[in-house]
């Protein structure tokens, strides 16, 4: 699996190598900000999780909930979700096909058509849900 | 027979010298490629066809008897908890996790991935039919 230039077994501090500037192409910070996406939506999943289970207290406890989340912050912060699962997914699929070796010749275009396509799905949902 | 050139002697060499991709990355690749699609009917049913973004308890509750959606939740579930848990995994070991340790978180993810999973289940199934 690839590793973003990190050395197995390094006994060095890897969170500050991880974010190291020095050395780092824009492919390997796209392939840490998909990690960083990664465990940011993980940690979704489970808050997620959480509200769903609302659902278990009925009709009174879910349809307040969704007043609430009905708010300018809430929205907001859906068309932050929508960014972070678009660039984790299309980016996560640039990052597939170069660690297959795929398409490696073509890693910078095709962080560019994934870029592209995270702002497109960015803008429509942003329109959808605060417009 | 068609002589080898020198571009397809390095492009064959290359490919020696890549090493077997291990179950842990194919499974990563596969089931972010159907989480693409199906977080992509997810977002899109859940939320963006729906009066207001969010479904109101009755709603949710006629949705998810549908045998179709049910089943599609119940796979989509299943990716994402394994795409997650296996990320965070992948995270520590690029972090320097190994050895005893390593064994011991894999196998807390591992137990926490079906603790997710089936609570997923049961939150869906008294959704379902108790609901």
């Amino acid at each position: 699996m690839m590793r973003a230039g990190l050395r197995r077994g390094d006994k060095r501090r890897l969170v500050p190598r991880w974010l190291d500037p020095h050395g780092r192409h824009l492919g390997t910070w796209a392939f840490v900000a998909n990690r960083l996406t990664g465990l940011g939506l993980v940690v979704y999943l489970y808050l997620h999780l959480v509200i769903l289970s609302t659902l278990l207290r009925g009709p009174e406890a879910w349809d307040g909930l969704v007043e609430l989340f009905r708010r300018p912050v809430f929205l907001a912060f859906d068309v932050l979700l929508v960014a972070g699962l678009a660039f984790h997914g299309f980016n996560g699929l640039r990052v597939a096909l170069v660690g297959s070796g795929l398409l490696v010749d073509r890693h910078k275009a095709l962080l560019v058509a994934a870029g592209t396509l995270v702002g497109l799905v960015t803008l429509v949902a942003a329109v959808r849900i605060v417009g | 027979m068609a002589t080898r050139t020198e571009e397809d002697f390095t492009e064959a060499t290359r490919r020696r010298r890549r090493p077997r991709p291990t179950f842990a990355w194919v499974a990563q690749v596969v089931s972010g490629v159907l989480l693409l699609v199906l977080l992509t009917a997810h977002m899109v049913a859940q939320h963006f066809v729906v009066e207001g973004g969010l479904r109101t308890y009755d709603q949710v509750i006629a949705w998810i008897r549908n045998p179709v959606v049910f089943a599609v939740e119940a796979l989509l579930l299943v990716c994402v908890t394994w795409h997650g848990i296996a990320g965070v995994h992948a995270v520590l070991l690029d972090l320097g996790l190994r050895g005893r340790a390593e064994r011991i978180v894999a196998r807390v993810l591992l137990d926490l991935a079906v603790a997710t999973i089936l609570y997923g289940l049961w939150l869906l199934y008294m959704l379902a039919f108790r609901g």
